[in-house]
């Protein structure tokens, strides 16, 4: 069966879709990280300041604002109205026009959802991606807080298929350790899940602290139900001892709970552990044993989000100035550390400072970065040696949503139509019991939308330079089936068959296709060497799909600028 | 190597290609993509060029149905025992191809772990490692074909060898995963990310040529040409995509990627293997070993029998018997064998007592696994339970021990580390020894 993923009629995976297999098909191919040798220098100890770029051309910085804010490219109308735009504050007010329109909440809410689910250890809880997704827009649409965020999903419970706030601990299985450190990964920038095993090599933090604080989730457990699929779990409270179970070690697994947390022994796992009391390392407040779950989960939750907690702030604006700006106030984007020193502190703490004073306010932080004169400079490489102090706007891989929107925008493709040409395709592959379809809608797995994930996404808090391509992108950017078809400058339905029906000026029809693939106008010497392809190709529909070809199969379309 | 398979370069200038895109050296960008393992290939490396072939029994496949019947014993579920090639070791009735082949295999039958989760237990036989957030362990598939490609290419600059027919297949090969696969490549890197197949019996996706050689050849050349102004500020991103585009051109036109059409093989091979997926998996591995592919992983789903246990695992073994002791005797004939380490196992085996639904559930304290090839001495059982099953009463072999086992046949250092992005360093096998009774 061929996995063919973008392009008009985007198809499924054809006969691998039935009721059984159906959650298999959700883990595709593994983000592809760069192999790496010595670690990125310390921020702080690169001290020569470059020469800052000069701010961006308009273009860029609408097509930088539109993928960042939007997820998706600017066209060309909104092109062409901000060029002519003579107003001084035309920026400043693009950026609030974006961050009130509903894409913004879903683009980030598709953003967070990869930062949670591409850390799961269970490849089934993919099936999460959707109801996490939707639970995520409906927050930010809604102008709930990064603390607001942050405490629905530290103390969900709940049927995972509805309740898209239980993805941290479906990600990790209930695992009392792992949730921990997830929950001190993404909120507070601290990574302690070397500690769970030694005392930290460069950290502070002891074992013993780390334990401490998995001692607030030892009595989340995963209970099995009557519903198929996803709905065969819920989230539940372990608060009460079985009576069959009391007097003897309960057989290990983490989905039923434990009623307190035991640090291993570390020289034989196999013995009893020492019990552990619930204490946020941070600031030393603690819980009795014995208190109940949804306690521990509330207590911690607060301690985490308080304004008090300098670390809640400054994990996400390192994170989303990190995405915005191509460059973090650390090197790491989620490993902050007590004892590494930010380039920038300044910066890093008069935007924490204002973060923490806007009650968490996730589109005052978003105003805060998209306005500053470091975001809207000119584009720079991260592999140029002159980085260091935010001189320039590092150009950011896109993810996978965006780069999937960008296709369908650039092809012309309707996402809608696409996703029932893929439906449509499954059925002739072979009869889906109903079951599974509406499993398969619900969750929106088999879309194309959720295939090309599975082949383009990565893990966005992995340091960029470390998210490379792979082959299988590049064979359906090249070569994939769908692509072809909507590139097919002979057919009357695509895109380019329209334009060259309509349009008899070959640099029209170029600047066309350089607007709708990259957002811009071709210079001169592009133009040119389009021009001699499309004159030297004989046929004029198969040069110019050579131009859309190549345009599409550039490095500049794969990268927010 | 075929003598079907011509030089790669004289194919290229037949079929009218450039140098441009397609040069030999084009491309070899360390971290970016397979260069490394293209001196892999050579004729001359052939026989001492090693290989592995992975059998994924996906859900934790029965011991007591499989190479460690009880027959004498409630435990045993009914299931007889047959003898085998070697006199004294009986395999459950459902392998009697296996256990015509027996001489060329070893049994562990103390195999054993502490994980009784599919996922996370997936993770540590592949891996050698349980699943920590946020280091991303290497599957054995890409451990084994980065360290044999650097062994290869030393060895290769020494012979001067300069054929590389092979060299534009990947260098690990997953076959039937089905998007289950939970590690890949992780810390080393995407060039020894594997590459999926769903389906044996197609084309792996998107590499039917869609337009003339010399079109793509065209096209690349125009992306070339155009990204000018944008590769200058992203040098090092626009040379990596550009050797993308090259190496995955290879995909489409290459005549190496003959290899995954099986209508290449013979009635005769077609028959030694038998019918289904998993077959059509098996004799598509032996071809892409043959062509120099440094690993190949086969998975059979399925094995996670909570009920129905016998028929199920009858069923299951129909599958997998005939094709596992085609791929010995196969390997065997052609002289591979010696240098192809054969691996079957799945996560961890099942619980002695069968469950009142005729299921048996997840046992990771005691189960099996079976090698051949790769030097492995053929004919052995190692390792004990007692009468019921239960306890490893002798030679207990933990997931550490096999993984050095793996490398040890393979001729690969375990010690090797490499740094995770924490900076924290890795070693490819968290220590353990090698089941040296094995071996000699």
């Amino acid at each position: 069966m061929r996995v063919s993923v973008a392009g008009s009629g985007l198809s499924a995976c054809g006969g691998l879709v039935t009721a059984g297999i159906l959650l298999l098909l959700l883990l595709g191919f593994a983000p592809a990280p760069r192999g790496h040798g010595a670690e990125p220098p310390e921020a702080g100890s690169l001290t020569a300041s470059p020469e800052p770029a000069p701010p961006a051309a308009d273009d860029l910085f609408l097509r930088r604002i539109h993928l960042d804010l939007a997820g998706r490219q600017p066209t060309f109308a909104e092109t062409e109205a901000f060029r002519a735009d003579p107003s001084p504050g035309k920026r400043a007010a693009e950026v609030d026009r974006l961050l009130a329109a509903p894409a913004w909440s879903q683009t980030w809410a598709r953003y967070f959802r990869d930062v949670i689910l591409f850390r799961r250890t269970d490849p089934r809880a993919a099936f999460m991606q959707a109801p996490l997704e939707t639970f995520l827009t409906a927050r930010l649409a809604a102008d709930a807080s990064w603390g607001t965020i942050a405490r629905d999903l530290i103390t969900a419970t709940g049927a995972p298929g509805e309740q898209g706030e239980t993805a941290i601990i479906i990600a990790q299985m209930g695992e009392t350790a792992d949730i921990a450190a997830e929950v001190s990964r993404i909120f507070l920038g601290i990574q302690l899940q070397c500690a769970q095993c030694h005392d930290h090599f460069t950290d502070r933090w002891k074992r013993g602290q780390f334990h401490e604080l998995a001692a607030f989730f030892p009595r989340i457990a995963i209970r099995p139900t009557a519903g198929q699929g996803p709905d065969r779990f819920e989230v539940v409270s372990f608060d009460v001892q079985p009576r069959a179970l009391r007097g003897r070690k309960p057989p290990d697994n983490p989905r039923r709970g434990d009623l307190e947390h035991e640090m291993p022994d570390r020289d034989d796992p196999s013995l009893p552990g020492t019990v552990m009391a619930p204490r946020f390392f941070l600031t030393g407040q603690s819980l009795p044993l014995g208190t109940p779950d949804l306690e521990r989960r509330h207590a911690i939750a607060a301690w985490i989000t308080s304004p008090d907690n300098p670390w809640f702030a400054r994990a996400i604006v390192n994170r989303l100035w990190a995405e915005l700006v191509g460059e973090g106030f650390y090197p790491a984007i989620d490993d902050l550390g007590p004892d590494r020193i930010p380039q920038e502190p300044e910066r890093l703490a008069d935007l924490a400072a204002g973060f923490a004073a806007h009650d968490s306010d996730l589109r005052w932080l978003f105003r805060a970065i998209c306005t500053s004169p470091e975001y809207g400079r000119g584009s720079r490489s991260r592999s140029s040696p002159a980085r260091a102090g935010f001189a320039a706007n590092c150009p950011q891989r896109l993810r996978a949503d965006q780069l999937f929107t960008q296709l369908l925008d650039t092809l012309g493709v309707d996402e809608a139509r696409a996703a029932q040409a893929a439906a449509r395709r499954r059925g002739a592959a072979g009869p889906v019991p109903a079951p599974a379809q509406e499993l398969m809608a619900r969750f929106r797995l088999g879309s194309p939308r959720n295939l090309f994930g599975q082949v383009f996404g990565y893990d966005p808090s992995l340091p960029r330079e470390e998210i490379v391509g792979s082959i299988p992108q590049t064979l359906v950017f090249m070569n994939g089936p769908q692509v072809a078809a909507a590139l097919d400058g002979h057919r009357p339905g695509t895109l380019l068959g329209r334009l060259l029906r309509t349009e008899s000026d070959d640099a029209a029809v170029t600047e066309a296709l350089y607007y709708r693939a990259l957002a811009r106008a071709p210079s001169a010497d592009e133009l040119a060497t389009c021009l001699t392809h499309v004159n030297s190709a004989g046929d004029r529909a198969e040069g110019f799909e050579d131009v859309f070809w190549a345009l599409i199969n550039s490095v500049e379309f794969l990268h927010r600028p | 190597m075929p003598s079907s398979c011509p030089n790669r370069r004289s194919l290229l200038r037949a079929l009218g290609l450039g140098a441009v895109g397609w040069g030999a050296g084009g491309g070899f960008l360390p971290g970016s993509g397979w260069g490394p393992f293209a001196a892999a290939h050579a004729d001359g490396l052939r026989a001492r060029h090693k290989a592995c072939i992975l059998l994924w029994m996906q859900g934790g496949p029965s011991q007591f149905e499989t190479f460690s019947p009880l027959p004498e014993h409630p435990n045993g579920g009914g299931t007889a025992a047959i003898a085998t090639a070697v006199p004294g070791i009986r395999f459950a009735e459902h392998w009697p191809e296996a256990a015509a082949v027996a001489d060329r295999l070893a049994v562990i039958r103390s195999m054993t772990s502490k994980e009784g989760s599919h996922p996370r237990a997936t993770h540590l036989l592949h891996t050698g490692y349980l699943p920590i957030p946020g280091v991303r362990h290497p599957t054995l598939g890409s451990i084994v074909a980065s360290q044999l490609a650097t062994v290869a290419t030393v060895a290769t600059v020494a012979t001067g060898a300069t054929s590389d027919c092979g060299a534009d297949l990947p260098p690990v090969v997953r076959i039937g995963a089905r998007g289950r696969a939970d590690s890949g490549a992780g810390i080393l890197g995407m060039a020894w990310e594997p590459f999926e197949i769903r389906d044996p019996d197609q084309p792996p996706a998107n590499t039917t040529a869609l337009v003339p050689a010399a079109r793509h050849e065209r096209r690349l050349d125009l992306a070339a040409r155009l990204e000018g102004g944008f590769a200058d500020r992203l040098p090092q991103e626009a040379a990596d995509h550009r050797a993308l585009r090259e190496r995955a051109s290879r995909l489409i036109h290459s005549p190496a990627m003959e290899a995954f059409d099986l209508d290449g093989e013979t009635d005769a091979a077609r028959a030694l293997y038998g019918e289904g997926d998993f077959a059509s998996g098996c004799l598509l591995a032996r071809r892409l070993v043959e062509r120099g592919v440094s690993f190949v992983e086969v998975v059979c789903d399925g094995w996670d029998t909570h009920a129905d246990n016998a028929d199920q695992t009858a069923r299951l073994a129909g599958r997998v018997d005939r094709p596992f002791a085609a791929l010995v005797r196969d390997l065997g004939d052609r002289g591979l064998l010696d240098d192809t380490l054969l691996i079957w196992m799945g996560e961890f085996g099942r619980t002695p007592q069968v469950n009142p639904r005729g299921g048996r559930d997840h046992f990771p304290r005691s189960f099996n696994a079976v090698l051949g090839g790769g030097g492995v001495r053929g004919g052995r059982v190692v390792g004990a339970t007692d009468s019921r099953g239960v306890d490893i009463l002798e030679r207990p072999v933990t997931v550490p021990d096999l993984f050095s086992t793996f490398c040890h046949a393979l001729g690969i250092d375990p010690s090797v580390e490499t740094v995770a992005p924490s900076g924290r360093p890795v070693r490819l096998v968290d220590g353990g020894e090698p089941v040296r009774e094995l071996f000699g």
